[in-house]
């Protein structure tokens, strides 16, 4: 529909035909009688009063036109920075009701750790110093330290400049997934068998635009939570799917899962599931996860049902296809003799 | 413990939270350093001139002097000494900045004590004495690679080289530290600020990538198996 103006351009425009055409018009004429050598005049004759009269409806007519627009740009002013002010207003309110959720649920998550170390202080103080309590202290400020070290992970993200270089889906793939196969044997957690499915007919899913440390990093805490979230026996798939503009990966589990009332705030910093109080976790997986897939342009969505499991689906847009990795090439070195005789 | 003191060398801490000089100094001692705690950055200054500490842990925010003005400080006096700084949420380890600081290493508080007693004795391994540390240099050369640390810009024989913007933290951590041996995981944490689980061929791609760049001088960045990678070369100060 491009060159059509709208219903209030129309409306402008034909407003501003009727006021200036007359005087227009006037004046086009006016100059071709000058340039035609047209000499008559014209001598009208009328009673002062009307005179008068007239040229006081000409002037009331003017004021009125001018004064009336005035009041129609300030008016519409005032109706814009109404709406910017209600806006900002709702931001501002949302802002803080965030902000407040925020600070209770840091709250929530400080106090645990804090009074364990406190109260292992309080004991160690009275002589009784034994392995157990420097555990607690040892393992609950490292707890802190987690969150802290997610906290900043995620403020860094936020800002950080993002590659758009082409990146493989299924080498990637493959490296999270060896490296938590890794970690379930070394964390002793049998039992968790983690399956990928990768499309390869008619042709396997192409690559993604943007940086492959920080994709690693989202897929991995999305598989480590389904690792962490299952029992042993449950299934756990990786899928990628080709769609339209972008591809879908998809992490689901047959674990846990969260409760229904729960879900819309998994991505919320913080927030994590009542069922979830006696795993460790800092709260930041998933929003990590999201400003990752967010950052790169793509969307996050979590569908769960509380004793069946949990599906996490990231779709990341397609990479620029004049950026496709080059085919390595070989080059010969020249080395001197020195420099071999230093390798060596 | 006076032979342990001469053997690892004095370590100047500077920050005003007592809670942490108390334990840390306590930490290092056990480690076998000679100990020398100061509250601001001013009086950090003053015990670096009394005492000629061969290393200095340094907060960043204090009161009167904060920690970067110190190491501003320090270089402009012209003494080299190694530092490491203590960064917080929030407080870039932005390499532009570092650089233009004249800090040695970034750690972000909180740290593990033991990943900051490795960086201690790294830095103090790599010192060479009398010497401008290679990380607080601003061009840097070997051959006829020139690494310019400012404008970021690196050449090859004069010939411009395109680098991509973690590909070149990579080039700067590794020519900054020649000879030294790093491990995946600490280049991975060095190009991004922060762990990362470890994938294998996430570094290996990074530097592939690199190797690839440095053409001819690809050789110089030597895969050490199963451990990672290594820059080989006589790296000096560059004309600017």
């Amino acid at each position: 529909m491009t060159g059509i103006p709208t219903t209030g351009a129309v409306k402008r425009a034909a407003v501003m035909a009727v006021q200036v055409g007359p005087g227009l018009l006037g004046l086009v004429v006016g100059l071709a009688l000058l340039l035609g050598d047209d000499d008559r005049t014209v001598q009208l004759q009328a009673p002062l009063w009307v005179c008068l009269a007239t040229v006081g409806l000409v002037v009331s007519a003017l004021v009125v036109t001018v004064v009336r627009d005035s009041r129609l740009r300030s008016a519409q002013a005032a109706a814009v920075a109404g709406a910017v002010r209600t806006t900002r207003e709702e931001a501002d309110v949302r802002a803080r009701a965030e902000h407040r959720t925020f600070v209770s649920r840091l709250d929530h998550e400080l106090k645990n750790p804090v009074m364990a170390i406190r109260t292992a202080a309080g004991v160690m103080r009275t002589g009784e110093v034994d392995e157990q309590l420097i555990g607690i202290v040892d393992s609950q400020s490292a707890r802190i330290a987690l969150l802290v070290a997610d906290l900043r992970k995620l403020s860094d993200l936020e800002t950080a400049e993002i590659a758009a270089a082409p990146v493989a889906l299924e080498p990637l793939i493959d490296d999270v997934v060896t490296v938590m196969r890794d970690e379930i044997r070394t964390r002793g957690l049998p039992g968790r068998a983690i399956e990928v499915q990768l499309p390869r007919i008619p042709w396997s899913v192409p690559d993604v635009s943007g940086d492959a440390d920080l994709l690693f990093l989202a897929v991995y805490n999305l598989l480590a939570n389904a690792v962490k979230y299952s029992a042993p026996g449950a299934s756990i798939i990786v899928r990628a799917m080709e769609g339209s503009g972008g591809v879908t990966l998809e992490i689901a589990d047959t674990g846990q899962g969260i409760p229904a009332d729960e879900v819309d705030a998994v991505w919320d910093e913080l927030q994590r599931g009542s069922n979830a109080r006696g795993l460790p976790g800092s709260g930041l997986g998933l929003p990590l996860v999201r400003t990752i897939v967010e950052r790169h342009g793509g969307r996050v969505q979590l569908l769960s049902r509380e004793g069946r499991g949990t599906s996490v689906r990231l779709w990341l847009p397609f990479g620029p296809a004049a950026s496709r990795p080059a085919v390595p090439t070989m080059e010969l070195q020249v080395v001197s003799p020195a420099e071999r005789a230093s390798r060596a | 413990m006076g032979s342990d003191l001469s053997r690892q060398g004095t370590l100047l801490l500077v920050d005003d939270e007592e809670a942490i000089t108390s334990v840390l100094s306590r930490f290092f001692e056990r480690a076998g350093f000679a100990v020398v705690v100061a509250a601001d950055g001013e009086q950090g200054l003053a015990a670096h001139d009394a005492y000629h500490p061969d290393v200095v842990v340094a907060d960043v925010r204090m009161p009167v002097m904060d920690g970067r003005e110190m190491v501003r400080q320090m270089r402009a006096r012209g003494a080299w000494t190694p530092v490491i700084l203590l960064t917080r949420l929030g407080e870039s380890a932005d390499r532009a900045v570092a650089l233009d600081e004249g800090a040695d290493d970034y750690l972000n508080k909180p740290c593990d004590p033991q990943e900051l007693l490795s960086r201690v004795r790294a830095l103090l391994r790599r010192q060479v004495v009398g010497r401008q540390p290679l990380t607080t240099v601003t061009v840097l050369a070997c051959d006829g690679l020139r690494v310019d640390r400012i404008t970021r810009e690196v050449t090859l024989d004069g010939q411009e080289v395109a680098l991509t913007p973690r590909a070149w933290l990579l080039l700067d951590y590794l020519v900054t530290r020649p000879g030294e041996l790093h491990t995946r995981e600490e280049l991975l944490t060095a190009v991004w600020g922060f762990d990362f689980p470890t994938s294998t061929r996430s570094v290996d791609a990074r530097v592939s990538e690199l190797r690839q760049a440095l053409r001819g001088y690809a050789v110089r960045i030597e895969t050490v198996p199963g451990v990672g990678y290594r820059f080989n070369g006589d790296v000096q100060v560059g004309a600017q």
